[in-house]
């Protein structure tokens, strides 16, 4: 879960809290946020919190966590307060007491009851098309698009392999969405993709389609559409049914434009843009979802072609002698993994290869992460691994959870990864100048508690964080 | 050099949370419900319960749920409903030409709303008045038998769906891997059940269904299933040993109106949150048992030696009713023979030195 929301998270606490205010107003967008960018325990506070009529002092609220779990209290407290859901409030009694926002409150309450009248969660299309969209249509159309997307970033680099063409057209605007996100770059007539663009072919697809969705909100602020109303657009569409028709005219102008830009990339679907009626695809109604729940015809046939009714998405077998086995022939999965693998074999079904120390420095070189390799190895592991190495791990490590992937390898990757990165810049914040030992401690100790804490040197009383405001207002508290 | 650590890699591995199945049985035994009407009916109570599952589906994408209305003669599926294709198809015609108020709400919420309030109106229509005469309780082992069920049928679809560890695991080994398929797998990675009861009978309503529901509550506690208890009105027994022993929280509501808030603040964390939470607990749990013969509660009772029977009085014959054995009462009801004490010429002179030696001696006076 934190791997994958970290990125639309990060760029909503960007925003200013007005912006919030108006995002909060659609009860699909409480929603959305509520269930996809918070942590469970956030979930279990919202809540409590949510049909509670005076506010809960800050006391309460500690009481009811276990004094072992407090990393995870503040954490889920921080991402709650960063996104403007609870407030902490001084009640008349000089009590701290907490308090979830009032746009959020409303709005949430408003989804749970169905009592809004706001027509947040799309309107259904009455008009029977001509003919029948199946699901498997649009998952079809999805997953075309989606690829054709991938391999225009793949397929027109220096490897070998050329992107899948069947049919699906790229359009002006997914190109300049690509480059204006740094994921390719135009190197007179050729295409070049970038550092970030290798990490984020290595993805899994949902946080993908995220990292495709900021973007647009981010380049649609720029051409001048408001990002209030593309954004709860996109949260509602995450709310919608899959294999049904909502109608286009109860949306603005702005969502309209969104409309057909997300078109392009299979995100929906529509029959041509005067359509009066538009399709959401899997890729849009599992944006709240956790990537796991992905794992359907959508990722599936991404994966091994010519077998989409089998259960899981994964396809690659890595063993222990950092022998890869990946059953698949779509030109763009072994682009990708011939990206940080050494390919011996190739059959109809099947190409084998070795990960070599040389092969990973070589990926690691062109800006790919051992973190991005490990984790694109992990959503696409064969469903025989999950089984095997889950089942055996119990018996052996007791108490640490089985890891899928074989640990000799993901170590020996980290490992090669760090023979080439000996420096690692961190953004963030130093305190120091402290008068005395005791006032360096606590807010340092704090500091460490909240996980924000990078560095510290007890000597110097000095320490380095990536986040200052809650250590802010933690010494602002002391005093 | 942070980064290799082992703390790190099995984050990594731990992003597939597993999404939880929630079932609740409503216990709609009318004559409780009847006592109940001045401060909660059952409209309103079905009502927040309803937003509490909504509650819960909003939680995650995968979550489910399941409803169980535990009725005066039978258990009642509420949702979802077995095969009801055609229910829903009927649904989605009548919602696309009907108001558009229905658009305001998300659509798996409505689904489930409106079928349960349809399947609890059906189930009340049905129920003619003499069903309820002279049955008072709810068919409450029913209702738990069908939630057991349920839950073990989409633990194991789900394992499947997702190439779980335990798929061969529960199918090589038959039957006495239930428990394996449970429990072996990491907690994280199967399907998260709990069951939640809301109840209103009593406890002597429910005492002759003493052995099936002791039955459920044990497999619960074998497939680390938790079952919670929201007790509207009187104090049921077996529920708080079912909570006991499986683990789960027992609340016994002092104010029916607040159900939503107890709901949210205390039923709706799952196992996952529960972990750093404090929880309500309950320190005087009722443990007693009813007996086989007559399901009366009991206190002090007789107990087979073979196979543990529980009896309020002896057993006729002196055969144990339930395997049959021969059971030596000897003289039961007869009281027990004293023992005349020893006479007590003896004592006063062990007395007199054994008394006298400690009290006389170390007297010195002030």
């Amino acid at each position: 879960m934190a791997a994958s929301t970290s990125r639309p998270l990060e760029y909503l606490e960007g925003l200013p809290g007005t912006t919030f205010n108006k995002l909060y107003q659609q009860p699909s967008t409480a929603l959305a946020i509520f269930r996809r960018m918070l942590p469970d325990l956030a979930k279990c506070f919202v809540m409590a919190l949510l049909y509670l009529k005076d506010p809960l002092p800050m006391a309460d609220l500690e009481l009811w966590v276990n004094a072992e779990s407090r990393k995870q209290r503040d954490n889920a407290i921080s991402i709650l307060g960063r996104l403007h859901i609870l407030q902490s409030k001084l009640s008349d009694e000089k009590v701290r007491t907490y308090v979830v926002t009032d746009p959020f409150a409303t709005s949430l309450r408003q989804a749970l009851t169905g009592s809004a009248d706001t027509l947040s969660f799309g309107v259904l299309s009455n008009t029977p098309d001509e003919y029948k969209i199946s699901i498997d249509f649009l998952d079809d159309y999805a997953r075309r698009q989606w690829e054709a997307v991938l391999g225009y970033m793949v397929g027109t680099s220096a490897f070998e392999q050329r992107g899948p063409r069947d049919g699906a057209s790229l359009s002006e605007g997914v190109k300049q969405l690509l480059q204006a996100g740094h994921l390719v770059e135009l190197r007179g007539r050729s295409v070049d993709i970038t550092k970030d663009g290798f990490g984020f072919v290595l993805q899994d697809v949902n946080t993908q389609v995220w990292h495709i969705l900021i973007l647009y909100v981010q380049t649609a602020e720029a051409i001048g559409m408001d990002s209030v109303e593309v954004l709860s657009f996109l949260f509602l569409l995450s709310s919608l049914e899959l294999g049904r028709s909502y109608e286009k005219k109860h949306l603005t102008p702005d969502q309209v434009r969104t409309l057909s830009g997300l078109a392009d990339f299979g995100i929906v679907y529509q029959e041509s843009p005067e359509a009066t009626q538009f399709y959401p695809t899997r890729l849009a109604t599992t944006l709240t979802s956790d990537s796991s729940a992905l794992s359907n015809p959508v990722t599936g046939s991404m994966g091994p072609a010519g077998q989409p009714g089998s259960s899981g998405s994964g396809f690659i077998i890595i063993e222990t002698n950092y022998r890869l086995y990946a059953y698949t022939s779509s030109p763009l999965q072994i682009s990708l993994i011939s990206l940080f693998t050494n390919l011996k074999y190739r059959f109809p079904n099947l190409v084998t290869g070795k990960v070599t120390r040389q092969s990973v420095r070589r990926a690691i070189e062109m800006g790919i992460t051992a973190d991005q390799i490990i984790s694109y190895l992990l959503t696409h592991a064969h469903p025989q691994m999950r089984k095997h190495n889950a089942g055996h791990s119990t018996s052996n490590t007791g108490g640490v959870p089985p890891s899928v992937l074989p640990p000799t390898v993901t170590d020996q990757i980290r490992l090669w990864q760090l023979e080439r990165d000996r420096l690692r810049a961190t953004a963030g914040f130093l305190f120091k100048d402290f008068t005395n030992f005791a006032e360096y401690q606590a807010p340092c100790q704090y500091a460490a508690e909240v996980g924000v804490l990078v560095w510290k040197s007890d000597r110097k009383r000095m320490f380095f964080v990536t986040r200052h405001e809650q250590v802010a207002a933690f010494l602002k508290n002391r005093k | 050099m942070n980064s290799v650590d082992a703390s790190e890699h099995y984050e990594l591995g731990a992003i597939d949370l597993a999404p939880s199945l929630l079932t609740v049985v409503i216990d709609t035994n009318p004559h409780a419900w009847a006592a109940l009407e001045d401060s909660l009916p059952l409209s309103k109570a079905v009502a927040n319960i309803l937003v509490f599952i909504n509650a819960h589906l909003a939680c995650n994408y995968a979550n489910e749920v399941a409803v169980v209305a535990s009725h005066s003669q039978k258990a009642a599926w509420l949702y979802p409903v077995p095969n009801s294709t055609s229910d829903r198809e009927g649904d989605i015609t009548m919602n696309a030409n009907g108001a558009p108020a229905q658009m305001n709400k998300y659509r798996p919420f409505r689904v489930v709303e409106e079928q349960v309030t349809r399947r609890l109106k059906d189930l009340m229509d049905s129920t003619s008045s003499d069903d309820l005469k002279g049955n008072t309780s709810t068919m409450l082992a029913g209702a738990l038998t069908l939630v057991l069920s349920h839950i073990n049928r989409r633990t194991i679809a789900w394992a499947e769906e997702h190439g779980g560890a335990s798929l061969e695991d529960a199918a090589d080994s038959g039957a006495g891997s239930g428990a394996n398929r449970y429990s072996a797998s990491n907690d994280d990675e199967r399907l998260q059940s709990r069951i939640l009861i809301v109840s209103v009978s009593g406890s002597s309503d429910s005492a002759h269904q003493y052995i099936p529901v002791m039955n459920s509550i044990f497999a619960c506690q074998r497939l680390q299933i938790p079952i919670d208890v929201c007790k509207l009105s009187g104090d049921a027994v077996f529920l708080q040993q079912a909570c006991d022993a499986t683990k789960g929280i027992y609340m016994a509501l002092s104010e029916p109106r607040g159900l939503l808030q107890y709901l949210m603040m205390a039923f709706l964390p799952d196992q996952r949150s529960r972990r750093h939470l404090v929880l309500p607990t309950r320190e005087d749990v009722d443990f007693r048992a009813a007996c086989f013969c007559h399901r009366r509660v009991v206190n002090i009772g007789f107990v087979c030696s073979i196979c543990l029977s529980i009896f309020c009085e002896a057993p006729p014959g002196g055969a144990c009713l339930t395997c049959g054995t021969e059971l030596d009462i000897g003289e039961y009801d007869v009281k027990p023979a004293l023992m005349k004490r020893k006479k007590k010429k003896k004592k006063p002179a062990n007395g007199t030195s054994a008394a006298g030696t400690p009290v006389s001696t170390p007297t010195p006076g002030p």
